[in-house]
Parts: structure tokens; C-alpha cells; sequence
């Protein structure tokens, strides 16, 4: 009951003010709900997809690798990893007990994994072990009920079918290193893998194909709740190598207890037959997880496993040089092949005696038999004549001191010394007497095995020097068009039939006459032509005296060899580390291979060929390197 | 016909139907924000409680709120009970102890504490009616208000606290404060804030920092605020359908079924589903307000007064904690979000309401 009339007012209109003041607030707050949802709607909804949606990686399957027959080398095998899912475990020590005790793992190792996991968001799985066998598999699927919290995820590992096999040509897979995500403008990952070296790594763009991607819908958990889109993978392309496996198989077997390398190549395309260096690794190695003193293991042997010897390392090339010379002496009219020029056993150069590796001499000896014989004073005296610098330039129009060019990464110049290389990089002048080793193929001159093949194509071929290559055959991305390797052959110096048959008379003699350097490795039935060389190791003698093992330092033993000598059709470089003579170390490998292609003459190996109109080729070159 | 049937009926008719449509709305909507979750089923529960509620409302009509008001310092006193109860003896759920289990349900006392403190608040108006305020009675007014809100502090519950505070509001503004008044209290305020940094638990602390810059804590207590705002601005104009919102069908929403269930409404049906929840609440609380106006006493006004001032003060703050324009002080939107004790207290308030409409009569 209200005492006065006048309050009852007063109340009544402090309400009507608090009804403006209500209706003023819920204004407002619709006002903020507008902006929210109206005017910065587009924002907040774009906010809302990236919450929900979520890109799932589809590895693309990397292709395979075969050889020029259609063998295959590498393919992918289903690789199992187990995981761990925190958000469904009971309790973690228990999980951890539960799975080291059923597959028998390392508890350290497992639990912590599991520390390092929890750094994640709880959503993350926790990688638990690699490479499951499939016992081990069915064992975890066998208690998944129990414990819901281990999954198994299927994923594709690289498989090097033959071990070790042409594993410097194949190179292998590691996890991609942040310099090689950076250079991939982050088309790689942390995780990813990645080819390195061989032509796992020349071919990486080829083989690896496209990723695809999921697009999924999450939940807060991050949880999968449905897939909303998918962009499939286009698989990487299967590589064809020229790689010929019968031949490798022998020169493999031929290195199993020899350091060294050995290369074969078609005389006429430059496709690399056979590539060994020994001893090798096993790339199936670096797709388990290599941990860093395994590494270091691998790093530290003596012997380098890892090192391409036929590209990476630069030997002296001893008397295999000699044709290359009478060659280039020819060309350029410098020599009378049969001018005889009188061999004691040693001669004066420059004031210093050099010698025959012939001891007694090899009497007078025209170009053809100083090649035979590998006289070293006919050498000696031609090398005076030429001088060092049309040394250079003859060695040079052979591809010595640059890359071979061939598709692999890392591969080394060799050198070739001249005046001004003596100048620029030693600073001291050129001493004659130098010019003298080198003639022979001592002193600073360095090759790599496969510089020595593809000059030796060269040279047999008259001077058209083809681009050694594994690429055989493969199908461009995208288009599916077929690809052949096409790479310009360069061209040495001019030559006339005439003169170029002294050179190859004077190598088949090595190896067919009696008192040729590698009669011991003449092939019945077959017309093989070759040199040997037998190279010093440089800083022998200082080392000798240092007293270490003095199998490091016999000489090296190289052979090259071509055939038919009428026909060329193969090269073979073979390269025995500290093997001594090379007519007795490195020619055999070279008789067995001739053997193995040429007797009894096999059709030329099928392989693939390339289908589509000429207009469809394209350059592996440009197409399949990074 | 509408009209005529507004202006005559014993019942209001405009405050009637729009608790009734909210209530219905936090039932279609607890739906969809617990569907396929281990919290499905509650939108059941949450009719239940509404149907008691509308008992109680029923009740509350029919009763003579004069002999609530009456009897209202007893009352007051039978609702602080519980609430001392429970600081001394009460289980601990969620780090909170609020509420009281009858077997499979739990009640929160302090709920209904707010109906009886409105009561009392409603009975010193009735006999409080100086043109100028008195200090006594501005004493009496926090300490009618001050002791449950006390009580629900230390249990603690901060934001079930706060939505007493609305009675303060009433008793100053409605009975006749002057300007220096609300100076001094202003000053108090400000000190007591000041204190009060030193008092509130850690997580109160960081919703309020978080409130402050709601992006520097992007996964703690940043992370809700957020959320809700992205649930809220991707609805747009009329929002991505029913059942259909990402942000809360994929749980990115946290608590979404009681105190964030004004995000899910803004996602699924967007502006649009804003407004009609803004404007359900708008008539409820005018149209209340507009009942006050025509109370027989004093007691009715102060009694509508309290009572909708308290629903005005949790829709304002809930509104704006979705947006982030306030901190998330665990306030429910009122008949909308989940919970028994809420929904069904503020139907009994309700209740009252219509009650005192209902008396409006000297004669009735």
C-alpha cells in the first residue's frame, strides 16, 4: 500500500528511464552482434574452416628403377611403423610396458620416445618403432581391442633389391636436409624423403612424382571426422637405367676382394653399361633410420665406402694416357708414325735421367709398337716435342679436366696442368721436366675413371665423344610422353681414318701380339683392343718411409679396352686401387666383359624403346634434373 | 484481439510466451550441442526441469505474493541455510562446491537464494519509502544482498556471485540514491576491486587478463573466447543451419550446451537467431518492467524489479562474453543454457512476476 501518491510517480518514471536503458544496452549488443557476424563475418568464417579443415600429405609412390632389360633394381616395399595415440591410453607407463614387453623392444629407447612425443599436441601419435616385421604386425592387431591406443601405419619404403649393387650409380634415400627444403621452396618437409646422389638424386623431380593431398575434416582434437576433398598422387615415373646387369654382376664379383672401379660404356651413345666402385654400401641402410654412430662407422672406414671412385676420385693415369697423346700428335702433325726412335732403357731430359719401365730397353720402336709396348722414351721424346701446353690442349679436346658430364652429382674435374695453371694455381713456373712425367702420365695430370672412359669413346670413335649417361629410357611427367637421354656429343681433334688406325693397331697389339702389355687378357674369337698403366701412388715413397702397410702403396693398375677394334661398340675402363701391374690386375675384368657381351655375339639387347613420333621426345636433361 | 486480450488478462500474455519460447529454444539448441557427445541426452533432462519450473511458476501465481514478502526475512534466512551447509560440508565438483545431490540430481541452493534475497530486498521497499534515502537502509540493502553473495563467493563461485549484484542496482536506483551516493560508492567499488585482485583464485585471474587481451593465450584461457567469437562470426546472416555449426558439432566450442549456448544459436542460425533470442528477452524484460509500473505496493515493484533486473544483468553479460566483451565469469544465459536449478528458479521468478500482475488489483 503506497503512502503517497507523488513516490508511487517517482518510482514510476525511474522505471520508464531503466525501460530506455534496457532497450538502449540490448541495442547495442546487437549492434556488436552485426559487426561480429555481418561486417567481419567473412573473417571469423574463414577462421572457422582453417579449424576444421586439415591437409593430409598423399605421398606419392616413387618410381621404380630398371635396368636397360627391363630388370628391376629398386622398388618400394610396404614399410610398418608403430604409433602410439596418447589420448587413448589408460595410462602411458602401462602402454609402454605392454609393447616393449610384446615386441621386445628397447625400454629406454621406447619410453623415451614417448617424453620426446609429449612435447607434441596430444593429438600427435607417437612414432614407437620402425619396420615391423609382419609377425610383428599381426601381434600388436591381435591385442588392438586391449590396446586401442597402438596403431599400425603402412607406408612405403625404398628397396634396393641387389644390396649393394651399382649402389654409387643408384645412389640412395636420406630424410631431407633443411638446406634441400629450403632449395625445394618447401615442396619438402621435415621427414620427407629425398634422393641423394646416384641417379636417386640426379632424378629426384622424375622419380618422386606429385604429393597429393587430403583435405579432412577435424574435430578440436584434431581427430579425423570425414574427408571433405582429395587431390590424388601422380606417381613418380619408372626409371630405366643402361645399366646392363649381367656386366655389372661380373664386374661386381670381379671387386668383391679389390678396391676400385670400373666403368663400360657404349663406344658410340655414351649409355654407361657397367659403373662399379668398391668396395660399397648398402643404400637399403639409410632408409632404416641410421643412427649417428652407424654414421660415423660408414664415414670412418678407411676405404670410403661411400665415395663414387669411378667420378669422385682423381688417380694419375699412368701409361692409359699414351694413346691419347699419339692421338693428338697425329693430328696435329707432330709425329712420323713410323719414325723410329731408339729406346736404351732410359734417356736424359733436361739434365735429369728418366727411365724405361723396361729396364734393358725396348730398342728402336715406331708409335704403333712404343703403344704396344707402352714405351716409355718414345713417350718421353714425343711429350718433349708436343710441350706441355699442346699436352693441354689435346687432353683437353678429350674432356680430361672437366666433369664427364654424366647424371650423377659430385663428380670431380680431374686436372690437366699447364703454364698457366702452373702459374695461377701453383704460383711457380712450369719446369720442363715436368712435361716429361706427364707424358707418361705421372705428375700433377689427375683423371677420374670415368673421364678415361668417355675419352676413350672419343678416341675409338674417330673423336666424337658421347655424354656418358644412366638415363635409359623413362616417361616425362604429366604428359606420359616417352624420354630418351639426349646430350650433344662434343668432339676432339681431327683425325684421318688412316692415322687413327695407327693408334687402334698399336692397342689391339697390346692386347693380341706377343710382348703386348696385356697379352695374358686376349679374347678368343673376339678382336679386343686396349692399354694398360701402371701408376704411381703419389707420395709413396715419403709414406714408405713413414712405415705404414706397404699394400697401400703398390702402384695402381688401370686397363682400358674397346671392341671390336674394328667396329667399337664397348669401352671398358677398370681401375684396381694398389692392384700393381695393370695388365695383370685390371685387364682380366676387361676380357671377361667383352666375353660376357661379345662371345658368343648376343642380339643387342631389347630394352625399351622409345614409341611416341620423334616430335613427343624430350630431353631427360632438362625434364629430369634439379 | 491481441491487444485486447494483453490489456485484460489476469496473466501476461507477452511474458508468458516469450519464457516459454527461450525455454524451448535452450532445449532445441542443448540438443543440437550435445548431440553424439557423452553429454546427449540433456536436453531431456532440461525439459524436465522446465516442467518443474512451470509448476513452481503456476505456484507463484497463485500463491499471495504478499505473504511471500511477509514471511520474507524467514525465507532468506531458509535459503542461506544450504549455502552455509555447503561451505562447511559440501562435495566438491569441479573445484566448486555449489551443489547439493537428491540421487540422480543435483541442485544448486544458491539458485534459489536469489528468489529470496529479491523477497526480502522487495519487503524493506515495501516499508522504505523516504524521498531520500537512508543510510540504515543502504546498509540493510548490502547487507540483505552482501551475505548470500559472500556465501557463493567462497564456495567459489564468481559468477553465480555476481548475478546478486543486479539487487544492489534496484535498491540504490529504484529507492532514491542521491548523487553523492553513488560517488561514495563509486570510491568503494574502485578500492575493493583493487583488493579483490588479491583475493580471486589464479584462473579468475587469468579470465580476466584474458579479457583484457584475449590473444595472448591462444590455448589456455584465450582459447574459449576465441572460439566462441569465430562460432559467433561465421554464422552471418543467417547462420550455417541447425546441427550444422563446425565450430560447435566439432567441440572447437567449450561448455557450449550451458554457458556458450548463445554461440551455438549465433553459428547455426546466424544474425537472425541473435536477434530473436535479443528480442524474446527484450519484450520479457520491458514488458516485465512495464508490469512493475502498474504493482498494487511497493513490495510488488521492488519484487519485479529484482527479479528482472537480475535476468537483464546475466543476458547482458552472457551476450557479451560470446563476443568477448566481457570475461568468461561462468554466467549462464537465463531459461536458454543448461542447467535444472537455473532454468527452473528463474521460471519461478517468473512466476512472480505474473504473480504480482496478477494481484495488481487492491481487490483481487
Amino acid at each position: 500500500m503506497l503512502r503517497t501518491r507523488e513516490d508511487r510517480q517517482v518510482l514510476v518514471r525511474r522505471i520508464e528511464i531503466s525501460r530506455v536503458g534496457v532497450g538502449a544496452l540490448l541495442s547495442l549488443l546487437a549492434v556488436a552482434y552485426w559487426i561480429i557476424q555481418i561486417v567481419r563475418g567473412d573473417y571469423f568464417f574463414n577462421l572457422s574452416e582453417n579449424n576444421r579443415i586439415r591437409a593430409v600429405k598423399i605421398t606419392a609412390p616413387r618410381g621404380y628403377v630398371l635396368d636397360r632389360n627391363g630388370a628391376t633394381l629398386v622398388e618400394n616395399e610396404p614399410a610398418y611403423t608403430l604409433h602410439l595415440y596418447r589420448r587413448e591410453s589408460r595410462n602411458l607407463d602401462d602402454s609402454v610396458r605392454f609393447i616393449v614387453g610384446l615386441l621386445d623392444l628397447n625400454p629406454e629407447v621406447v619410453k623415451s620416445r614417448v617424453e620426446r612425443g609429449k612435447r607434441a599436441p596430444e593429438f600427435v601419435p607417437i612414432p614407437i618403432a620402425e619396420n615391423l616385421s609382419i609377425e610383428e604386425v599381426a601381434a600388436v592387431e591381435a591385442r588392438a581391442v586391449e590396446h586401442p591406443e597402438f596403431a599400425i601405419t603402412v607406408s612405403q619404403r625404398r628397396q634396393y633389391i641387389r644390396g649393394g649393387s651399382a649402389a654409387h650409380a643408384l645412389g640412395y634415400l636420406s630424410e631431407a636436409t633443411p638446406e634441400q627444403i629450403k632449395a625445394s621452396n618447401n615442396i619438402y618437409a621435415v621427414g620427407d624423403w629425398i634422393g641423394q646422389k646416384g641417379i636417386e638424386g640426379w632424378y629426384e623431380r622424375l622419380l618422386a612424382g606429385v604429393n597429393g593431398e587430403r583435405r579432412v575434416i577435424v574435430d578440436s582434437h584434431g581427430r579425423e571426422v570425414r574427408e571433405d576433398n582429395r587431390l590424388e598422387a601422380s606417381p613418380g615415373q619408372n626409371l630405366f637405367l643402361t645399366l646392363d646387369s649381367k656386366l655389372q654382376e661380373i664386374a661386381e664379383d670381379y671387386f668383391k676382394d679389390r678396391v676400385g672401379a670400373a666403368v663400360a660404356l657404349d663406344a658410340r651413345t655414351g649409355e654407361v653399361l657397367t659403373l662399379v666402385s668398391s668396395p660399397t654400401y648398402d643404400p637399403n641402410w639409410f632408409t632404416r633410420r641410421v643412427t649417428s654412430a652407424e654414421w660415423n662407422a660408414l664415414l670412418e672406414n678407411p676405404d670410403r665406402p661411400l665415395q663414387n671412385r669411378a667420378i669422385q676420385n682423381m688417380y694419375s693415369p699412368g701409361s692409359i694416357i699414351k694413346p691419347f697423346f699419339a692421338y693428338g700428335a697425329l693430328s696435329l702433325g707432330l709425329v712420323d708414325p713410323d719414325q723410329k726412335i731408339f729406346c736404351p732403357g732410359h734417356a736424359e731430359f733436361y739434365g735429369r735421367e728418366f727411365h724405361c719401365h723396361k729396364k734393358g730397353g725396348h730398342g728402336l720402336v715406331n708409335l704403333r709398337d712404343a703403344i704396344k709396348m707402352s714405351c716409355d722414351v718414345y713417350f718421353y721424346t714425343l711429350g718433349r716435342k708436343l710441350g706441355i701446353d699442346r699436352i693441354a690442349e689435346i687432353l683437353g679436346s678429350f674432356g680430361f679436366g672437366n666433369p664427364s658430364g654424366v647424371d650423377i652429382s659430385f663428380e670431380k674435374s680431374g686436372l690437366v696442368p699447364s703454364e698457366d695453371w702452373a702459374l695461377k694455381r701453383r704460383h711457380a713456373r712450369w719446369y720442363p721436366s715436368e712435361t716429361i712425367s706427364v707424358s707418361i702420365g705421372q705428375g700433377p695430370l689427375l683423371v677420374t675413371p670415368m673421364q678415361v672412359a668417355r675419352a676413350l669413346a672419343g678416341l675409338v670413335e674417330g673423336g666424337r665423344i658421347p655424354t656418358p649417361h644412366l638415363f635409359y629410357a623413362s616417361q616425362a611427367p604429366g604428359t606420359n610422353a616417352p624420354l630418351r637421354y639426349t646430350a650433344d656429343a662434343s668432339t676432339a681433334l681431327p683425325i684421318t681414318p688412316e692415322q687413327l688406325k695407327i693408334v687402334k693397331d698399336g692397342m689391339w697389339a697390346v692386347v693380341n701380339e706377343p710382348g703386348g702389355t696385356a697379352y695374358g687378357s686376349r679374347v678368343a674369337g673376339f678382336e679386343m683392343g686396349g692399354k694398360t698403366g701402371t701408376a704411381q701412388v703419389i707420395g709413396r715413397d715419403a709414406t714408405l718411409r713413414a712405415g705404414v702397410d706397404k699394400s697401400k702403396f703398390q702402384d695402381n693398375a688401370w686397363f682400358v679396352g674397346f671392341g671390336p677394334v674394328e667396329d667399337p661398340q664397348m669401352v671398358v675402363v677398370v681401375f684396381v686401387e694398389n692392384g700393381g701391374h695393370g695388365g695383370l690386375a685390371a685387364a682380366p675384368l676387361a676380357k671377361m666383359l667383352f666375353e660376357a657381351r661379345f662371345v658368343p655375339p648376343k642380339p643387342a639387347p631389347p630394352g625399351v624403346q622409345a614409341a611416341g613420333p620423334a616430335g613427343g621426345l624430350q630431353t631427360a636433361s632438362s625434364r629430369g634434373t634439379r | 484481439m491481441i491487444r485486447r486480450l494483453i490489456g485484460v488478462s489476469r496473466i501476461d500474455p507477452l511474458v508468458l510466451v516469450s519464457a516459454l519460447a527461450l525455454s524451448m529454444l535452450g532445449v532445441l539448441f542443448i540438443g543440437s550441442a550435445t548431440i553424439g557427445t557423452k553429454f546427449e541426452g540433456l536436453a531431456g533432462r532440461q525439459a524436465i526441469f522446465i516442467a518443474i519450473g512451470l509448476v513452481a511458476m503456476t505456484a507463484a501465481i497463485l500463491f499471495d505474493y504478499r505473504m511471500l514478502l511477509k514471511f520474507s526475512f524467514a525465507i532468506y534466512c531458509v535459503c542461506l541455510v544450504p549455502l552455509v551447509y555447503l561451505l562447511v560440508f559440501g562435495e566438491s565438483i569441479a573445484n566448486v562446491r555449489s551443489w547439493i545431490r537428491f540421487g540422480k540430481f543435483q541442485f544448486q541452493p544458491a539458485e534459489l537464494s536469489k528468489i529470496g534475497t529479491a523477497l526480502l530486498l522487495a519487503y524493506l521497499f515495501e516499508n522504505e519509502d523516504e524521498t531520500r534515502m537512508r543510510t540504515a537502509t543502504l546498509v540493510r540493502i548490502g547487507a540483505i544482498v552482501g551475505i548470500p553473495v559472500l556465501l557463493v563467493f567462497l564456495q567459489p563461485d564468481m559468477g553465480l556471485a555476481l548475478t546478486f549484484l543486479p539487487l544492489i542496482f534496484v535498491g540504490l536506483f529504484f529507492g532514491g540514491l542521491p548523487a553523492k551516493g553513488w560517488l561514495a560508492i563509486l570510491v568503494v567499488v574502485a578500492v575493493l576491486a583493487g583488493g579483490g585482485w588479491f583475493v580471486l583464485k589464479d584462473y579468475q585471474k587469468a579470465r580476466i587478463g584474458t579479457f583484457l587481451n584475449p590473444d595472448s593465450d591462444v590455448l589456455g584461457s584465450g582459447y574459449q573466447v576465441r572460439q566462441s567469437k569465430i562460432a559467433v562470426g561465421s554464422g552471418g546472416f543467417s547462420g550455417k543451419g541447425f546441427r550444422s555449426g563446425t565450430q560447435s558439432q566439432l567441440r572447437f566450442l567449450p561448455v557450449q550446451h550451458t554457458d556458450f549456448i548463445l554461440a551455438v544459436i549465433a553459428e547455426e542460425w546466424g544474425f537472425l537467431g541473435v536477434i530473436l533470442v535479443l528480442g524474446l528477452f527484450a519484450t520479457l524484460i520491458l514488458r516485465s518492467l512495464k508490469l512493475a509500473q502498474t504493482a498494487r505496493d511497493r513490495g510488488g515493484m521492488f519484487l519485479v524489479l529484482g527479479l528482472t533486473a537480475m535476468i537483464f544483468f546475466s543476458v547482458v553479460i552472457n551476450a557479451s562474453m560470446m563476443i568477448g566483451l566481457a570475461p568468461t565469469t561462468g554466467i549462464p544465459l537465463p531459461l536458454v543454457s543448461y542447467g535444472g536449478s537455473s532454468v527452473a528458479t528463474t521460471l519461478l521468478g517468473i512466476g512472480l512476476i505474473l504473480g504480482v500482475q496478477y494481484r495488481r488489483f487492491a481487490n483481487a
